[in-house]
């Protein structure tokens, strides 16, 4: 890959010295390769020496002579191109781009320097890599790294075809490109060919090319193919075992799969090696931090929970993972050979760890293989995570993953996950938004062929956001049309590694864009009150919150009821029930206020302290069990919240139901809270009422303990002492 | 009695001297002041809390004294008069209480709260403060940089809360609320003895004003302490009682029930030792001889309640 683009640099004098080191390093020749590099260091002039210390992997000093051949030749963009491409090596994308883009000032016509801006790109699933790519080769037709490039970047959008036609064309340029051999041989391999000439082909030319296994590597951890993943980067490493980029993502997939020694063996050889990326260095960090988790072990679940939540969460997360793989396995009528690994984090940091080099969101879930990872709902502010909802998510595409084998496309496993969401609980999942508005009004849903596109290289801010709705939508659609089943017969197709137009036309019997079509129109007719009042609700529900600051009950109930169905999936801050429900407060009116709010709940609210608002108003109704249910909805949203689980224990054990209660008190003592007492009797309270009566001794004599004098808890003990 | 737990010795000291405090026949002088929001928000909330206050603590009982001054009452001439009435009225055996809710500031060398005209500042109020001759006092300064306060209110026998801990935190605090909050609050009441300590009052507000930065995700600008963070502080503030919230006083007056009062004390004073010397006794031992003092004190109890 490097071979030709050497040849394009206009590095004078010892250019022939340059060409030959990275011709022994193209065939393979390593200790000649090394030999010419070290004599490269003897040049007077410091770019050269700079590609000798490159060459040599001495860094440093390479950056430093770098550092002098642009001092002495402030005009040659060649140099600073090479520096960028150091430094992009190096992990520091953000100073490779400002050279290349210093070189474009000197020479606006450099392919080299706009190739670079490209592979930046490519770095960051940016989509304008491709635009990027595709002006270098205009720049210059015979820039074959930039056609390799056009040919990687299509294959991770998921367009095989164009991927295969765009390495054609590199090895036309270059007959030896060994990338694009590299790329047409993981084709071959993601398809799930017996085998492939390509990677022969490729050994043939360079036997060592562990490179080219680094690539396939890349791409099968891009479909969710971990395993064969980790033995592309195993093959990669035999060939070169100095290649560290492919050992730093070996650890990480290792430590994906939850093989967290060797994953730490691998990681600390890249971090001793001197290969120190954000994602080694970070991923080191977090795999020390895994002594503060507690794992929890089940027949068929793990749950590792950081051990100042541990008390608290886990039995959460238990009862609704068991749960959950209770109805997957109905659903998918798929039984799991393995246990469910579920990693909850408090720290948000550590969890984007997780997906950290991974396209698309994931910014509150990530699933490999059986382990997912989630952000704890301690991380996040209560009301902006319902964490039950992404466990779910996450768990359907352990389903989804194991029933195809990982050979599905993104958009599926992910609109699979997103339909079951809402499947699980009408208020789970997540609402139609303003962005979801704006891309059906404006028309920029993509067709379903290419929608994983929308996931790796968003166009527009938040289209990855807007992917996820689509793709949900259209997994809601063919439920709604053709059935569960065939969304399950889909499932199976994909597992036969078919295209998504492919399985469209089998299973649905059209053509992708006749089932756009179809889609579109009845997604339209869904949304069709929202998207065309969404700019008229805008400026009214700005109108509405200055009513109600300026206390204007009776308008704000007015105006608020007139606009309330223009857009009824809106329960953020300010939403119009809120509105509503403080203005009836406000006038007295706590059964119309209880009503706009539990429209609110119903409809998916988060917000803590309206759903406690609601059950309150419920109670003083009456409506005990539905105060209950109002609560019981924020144990999967916020369960940090000790007067949440006391007035939920009252609730249930007023209602009869011990066993809720005796959980709901077991979260206070969790929570730790400052009335020791008063929690602890309340939970031999419960005990006691589901007839665990040393257990509540238990927990009465340390209720006591706390406050010897605290009269009810003295009567209950000369209660059970009488019996 | 919840801090005495915890510093073991001293916890003989403190059940008498709050017992001391509670069953004289002394009377309870308050004040609670607040000053200018800036803006109507923090206008309205800081006299509701205010009134909340006033409202928790004229309902505590006849011996409470309680006056409160919000939006433009709240000047120093009134706050003066209010003042000088209370040290017209009040004994050694008396009790004040200042609560101060609002904006302050601090220059480095003086702290004010923010009200209509002129401020008051930590040195003018040590002053007035001084005058009132209750030997036991307590100020509860809840505005921001209320910490700069503390050296210039600071004496024996006066205890100074704060909601932060200098007078470098300057941002609007949220300590108010959750010490309106704790003067409601049974579960404020950690020792269940029926009454509310300035000490109680204080950790209930300071665990909720961490638990709502907590929550809320941002960097807390705020911490609340005690004589700015004297170690003798929390000991003055654990023998403050500022609530009733039972009938803890009643059997008290009762001559018959003196014998079974005085097996009370013995009782809870048996529990304590056998407390601090959980660590050095095995498990089961523990907890049989607890279980045994607990309830032979329940029944004492039971028989008082009679």
């Amino acid at each position: 890959m490097r071979l030709l683009f050497i040849l394009a640099l206009s590095i004078p004098l010892a250019a022939q010295t340059v060409e030959e080191c990275r011709n022994d390093e193209h065939y393979g020749r390593r200790d000649q390769a090394k030999q010419c590099f070290e004599k490269l260091i003897g040049s007077h002039n410091p770019a050269m020496q700079a590609e000798g210390f490159w060459g040599l992997r001495k860094y440093e000093e390479a950056n430093k002579a770098f550092r002098l051949a642009v001092a002495g030749a402030p005009k040659v963009p060649g140099y600073r191109v090479r520096w960028g491409r150091l430094l992009l090596e190096r992990f520091n994308q953000s100073q490779a781009a400002e050279l290349f883009q210093e070189a474009l000032q000197i020479d606006p016509k450099s392919a080299p320097a706009t190739l670079g801006l490209a592979l930046v790109a490519s770095d960051g699933f940016e989509h304008k890599a491709v635009d990027l790519a595709n002006k270098a080769l205009e720049l210059d037709p015979k820039l074959t790294e930039a056609q390799e490039l056009l040919a990687s970047l299509a294959l991770e959008d998921n367009t095989p075809e164009k991927a295969a036609a765009e390495a054609e064309k590199a090895l036309k340029m270059s007959p030896e490109s060994l990338d694009a051999m590299a790329i047409l041989g993981t084709m071959d391999m993601l398809r799930d060919q017996k085998s492939t000439p390509w990677f022969d082909r490729m050994l043939k030319i360079n036997p060592v090319y562990g490179e080219g296994y680094a690539i396939a590597g890349h791409f099968f951890v891009l479909n969710r193919r971990y395993v064969e993943g980790i033995q592309y980067y195993r093959k990669a490493l035999e060939l070169n075992p100095d290649d560290m980029g492919a050992r730093a993502e070996l650890g990480v997939n290792l430590m994906r799969l939850g093989e967290e020694k060797e994953a730490r063996e691998q990681l600390l050889q890249c971090f001793e090696g001197g290969y120190r990326n954000a994602l080694t260095t970070n991923s080191l960090t977090l795999l020390d931090s895994y002594k503060n988790f507690v794992t929890f072990k089940t027949d068929n679940t793990i749950i590792k929970v950081h051990k100042k939540e541990a008390d608290l969460l886990h039995p959460y997360v238990e009862a609704e993972l068991k749960r959950a793989i209770a109805t997957y396995e109905k659903k998918y009528k798929l039984k799991l050979t393995a246990p469910v690994q579920v990693e909850v984090y408090p720290d948000h940091e550590d969890f984007a760890v997780r997906t950290m080099g991974m396209p698309g969101l994931g910014a509150l879930g990530v699933t490999f293989g059986n382990v997912v990872a989630m952000d704890s709902p301690s991380g996040r502010k209560p009301g902006t995570f319902h964490w039950a909802s992404t466990l779910w998510h996450e768990l359907s595409h352990v389903y989804v993953l194991t029933a195809t084998n990982h050979r599905v496309p993104r958009w599926f496993t992910e609109g699979m996950a997103v339909h079951e969401e809402t499947a699980a609980s009408p208020d789970w999942g997540d609402r139609l938004d303003p962005e979801a508005i704006r891309a059906i009004k404006e028309k920029k849903l993509l067709p379903v062929a290419e929608l994983d596109r929308g996931f790796i290289r968003p166009t527009y801010p938040n289209q990855v956001v807007v992917s996820y709705f689509q793709a949900g939508r259209i997994c809601d659609y063919i439920d709604k049309t053709w059935g569960y089943d065939k969304l399950l017969d889909m499932m199976h197709s994909f597992a036969q590694s078919v295209s998504t137009a492919e399985v469209i036309e089998k299973q649905l019997g059209m053509k992708p864009e006749d089932f756009d079509t179809k889609f579109i129109a009845w997604l339209e007719a869904q949304t069709k009150t929202t998207v065309q009042g969404f700019d008229e609700w805008k400026k009214k529900i700005r109108t509405l919150n200055e009513l109600a600051k300026a206390g204007k009950q009776d308008e704000v109930i007015q105006s608020g009821l007139a606009i309330r169905d223009m857009y009824p999936d809106y329960v953020e801050a300010g939403s119009v029930y809120e509105l509503l429900a403080d203005a009836y407060l406000a006038k007295g009116d706590k059964a119309k206020a209880m009503a706009q709010l539990e429209k609110y709940s119903s409809i998916g609210g988060r917000s803590s302290e309206l759903i406690k608002k609601l059950a309150t108003l419920q109670e003083e109704a009456g409506k005990k069990k539905e105060a209950a249910a109002s609560l019981q909805r924020l144990n999967y949203i916020y369960p940090f919240d000790e007067e949440l689980h006391r007035r939920l224990g009252d609730l249930w054990l007023q209602q009869g139901n011990t066993r809720g209660a005796v959980a709901e008190y077991t979260a206070v003592i969790a929570s730790k809270p400052l009335d020791q007492a008063a929690s602890r009797f309340n939970l031999a309270r419960a005990l006691q009422s589901d007839h665990r009566t040393e257990d509540a001794k238990e927990q009465l004599l340390l209720a006591l303990e706390a406050a010897p004098g605290f009269k009810p808890a003295q009567r209950l003990l000369l209660e059970m002492s009488s019996k | 009695m919840a801090f005495a737990a915890e510093v073991g010795c001293g916890l003989k000291l403190v059940s008498l001297l709050l017992c001391g405090a509670l069953c004289a026949h002394a009377t309870t002088f308050c004040v609670t002041l607040a000053g200018l929001g800036g803006e109507p928000d923090y206008e309205q909330r800081f006299t509701t809390w205010a009134k909340e206050i006033d409202q928790t603590l004229k309902g505590a009982g006849p011996d409470v004294k309680s006056e409160m001054l919000s939006g433009p009452a709240a000047t120093r001439a009134r706050f003066r008069t209010v003042l000088e009435s209370f040290a017209k009225e009040a004994k050694q055996q008396d009790a004040l209480i200042v609560m101060l809710i609002g904006h302050g500031s601090f220059d480095g060398t003086d702290y004010k709260i923010n009200i209509p005209g002129p401020d008051i500042s930590a040195t003018e109020l040590a002053a007035m403060l001084d005058r009132v001759p209750a030997g036991r006092q307590l100020v509860v300064n809840m505005t921001s940089a209320s910490g700069g306060s503390v050296h210039a209110l600071q004496k024996p026998n006066r205890s100074v809360i704060t909601a932060t801990r200098s007078g470098s935190e300057k941002n609007a605090t949220v300590f108010a609320r959750y010490w309106v909050e704790g003067l409601r609050n049974a579960a404020a009441d950690t020792d269940k003895n029926e009454v509310i300590t300035a000490l109680e009052a204080f950790k209930y507000a300071e665990l909720k004003t961490k638990q709502f930065y907590d929550t809320q995700k941002r960097l807390s600008t705020e911490h609340a302490s005690i004589d700015g963070g004297d170690q003798q502080g929390p000991l003055l503030a654990a023998r403050f009682p500022l609530l009733r919230l039972g009938s803890i006083q009643l059997a008290a007056k009762d001559p018959a029930k003196q014998e079974l009062l005085a097996k009370r004390e013995h009782l809870e004073q048996q529990i304590d030792q056998l407390k601090f010397q959980k660590a050095a006794t095995p498990t089961d031992e523990y907890k049989k001889q607890l279980s045994a003092l607990l309830l032979d004190l329940a029944r004492t109890q039971a028989e008082l309640d009679k």
